[in-house]
């Protein structure tokens, strides 16, 4: 992960090779093993003692953690806060009275905005009042989709087991597999695996689709310049582990038509209310209109925040 | 179930045994799918001509979520090229292998892209700290943290 924060990524032409300057000082893992941080992280410590977003990471990017975990009240979030951060306790419990009361945490791997996203999506449908609409309006929405990538040069090779783990899942909503089953919650944090893969490989032929919304908004993040379309996606998209930002997430949630509201927890202002970024295509599909995807941001890494609609499902 | 990696190669290879490979590169071993071995020859005008060298693949169970350990082959009378992002013990120093590795490059655009690198060679060198590098090298790449530097186009 920190490599990939002090690296400028490569801008070479369309055409071109990407290799990378060699700088004086490639290190080996055997020679310069992790650096210990003075203070040792763990699940205890307050958070909002640490400096944001990298600290966030250190904490949250651990290859042991799950890739999505189980439900947990938002409480515990809140504790992890008490000591020292009023903004954030303030902001959680602005959440709690909006009637989100629970998270599922993410490993933050730089894959947590499309992780959590892929996740919520099929945890929507499982949950939805009419399952079987939902899950129908999903599959015509993603059964189009390997034409669209095929129609901005994917190979079907690189995209097709993605998508059929994903499309599997989906369909098992509401028909059983070969083992006579239906997905569960439970189910579907076991068979869980990668399907990130897919929503980033969605996310870049949505911006490819359409350079005339998209391409005023494609800048470098860390060096602000103007990037040209394919190599936005090349370097920021289809790259494993590079972070969504708003151009992503906009055209994910376009794609898919479905809504995705994100709650920024930035610890700001003093009135303690939390801000929803709306992500709203035009377009939404069946059921996914009424039932948003909800995130939960902090500096560095995005969680999925359980609405009000769904406690009763729950507990 | 079979193993996503070998999912994804079987197809890989059925493509290249139906479609063939781009000029210039060729299938040696692909017997299995931990290690495929290709030769890789720049064509038209180059710092390269008539210069032929063999680029090695190694897969885990993660690929194509885990990028290869791809490096050129500098035994049995094999030798890396000489350019500015190849140590002469074959390691190569691209961000397409690292951090900007994506599950939508195949073996083979790894293998073109590593073609047009050699191609677009202005001058040919060893990176300016080969030896100390070579020295300490790990004995498969992908456990060199290299550092990429978006100055520097080729």
């Amino acid at each position: 992960m920190a490599e990939n924060t002090t690296s400028a990524p490569q801008i070479l032409p369309e055409t071109d090779a990407s290799p990378s300057n060699p700088s004086s000082d490639p290190s080996t893992e055997e020679q310069n093993p992790p650096v210990e941080h003075a203070t040792q992280i763990t699940e205890d410590t307050d958070i909002s003692t640490l400096s944001a977003a990298q600290n966030l990471l250190e904490l949250t990017s651990d290859v042991q953690r799950p890739l999505i975990a189980e439900i947990a009240p938002i409480d515990e979030l809140r504790a992890e806060y008490e000591n020292g951060s009023p903004s954030f306790v303030q902001q959680i419990n602005y959440l709690q009275s909006q009637g989100y009361s629970s998270i599922r945490r993410t490993r933050g791997d730089g894959d947590c905005f499309y992780r959590s996203v892929a996740f919520a999506y099929v945890e929507n449908l499982l949950h939805a009042s009419d399952p079987v609409f939902a899950v129908v309006a999903a599959l015509s929405t993603l059964e189009a989709t390997p034409k669209l990538l095929e129609s901005v040069g994917f190979e079907r090779m690189v995209f097709e087991d993605f998508y059929e783990v994903l499309i599997e899942l989906v369909k098992n909503v509401i028909a059983p597999d070969v083992s006579g089953s239906t997905l569960t919650d439970v189910a579907l944090l076991e068979r869980f695996q990668n399907p990130e893969v897919y929503l980033r490989m969605l996310t870049s032929a949505q911006i490819r689709l359409d350079p005339d919304n998209f391409a005023p908004f494609l800048f470098h993040p860390e060096l602000g310049e103007p990037m040209e379309i394919r190599e936005f996606c090349e370097h920021f998209v289809d790259a494993a582990g590079k972070e969504a930002d708003h151009v992503q997430m906009t055209a994910l949630s376009r794609i898919l038509r479905i809504n995705v509201d994100v709650a920024y927890l930035d610890g700001r202002g003093s009135s303690g209310q939390v801000d929803f970024v709306k992500f709203q295509p035009e377009e939404t599909s069946g059921a996914a209109a009424s039932s948003p995807i909800s995130l939960l941001y902090r500096p560095g890494h995005y969680d999925i925040l359980v609405g009000p609609r769904r406690q009763t499902a729950e507990f | 179930m079979a193993s996503i990696s070998s999912r994804r190669l079987s197809k890989e290879l059925m493509e290249i045994k139906n479609d063939g490979c781009p000029v210039g590169i060729n299938l040696v071993n692909a017997d299995d799918f931990s290690t495929w071995l290709f030769t890789i020859e720049v064509m038209g005008d180059s710092l390269y001509q008539n210069e032929q060298f063999t680029l090695q693949f190694r897969f885990d169970q993660q690929y194509p979520i885990s990028s290869p350990a791809v490096q050129f082959v500098v035994t049995e009378g094999r030798q890396a090229p000489v350019h500015p992002h190849v140590y002469s013990n074959g390691h190569i120093c691209a961000s397409i292998l690292g951090n900007e590795w994506s599950p939508v490059l195949s073996v083979i655009a790894v293998c073109v892209t590593l073609q047009s690198m050699l191609a677009s060679c202005k001058e040919k060198h060893r990176p300016i700290d080969n030896d100390r590098y070579v020295k300490h090298a790990p004995e498969n790449p992908k456990k060199t943290r290299f550092h990429y530097d978006g100055e520097f186009t080729v």
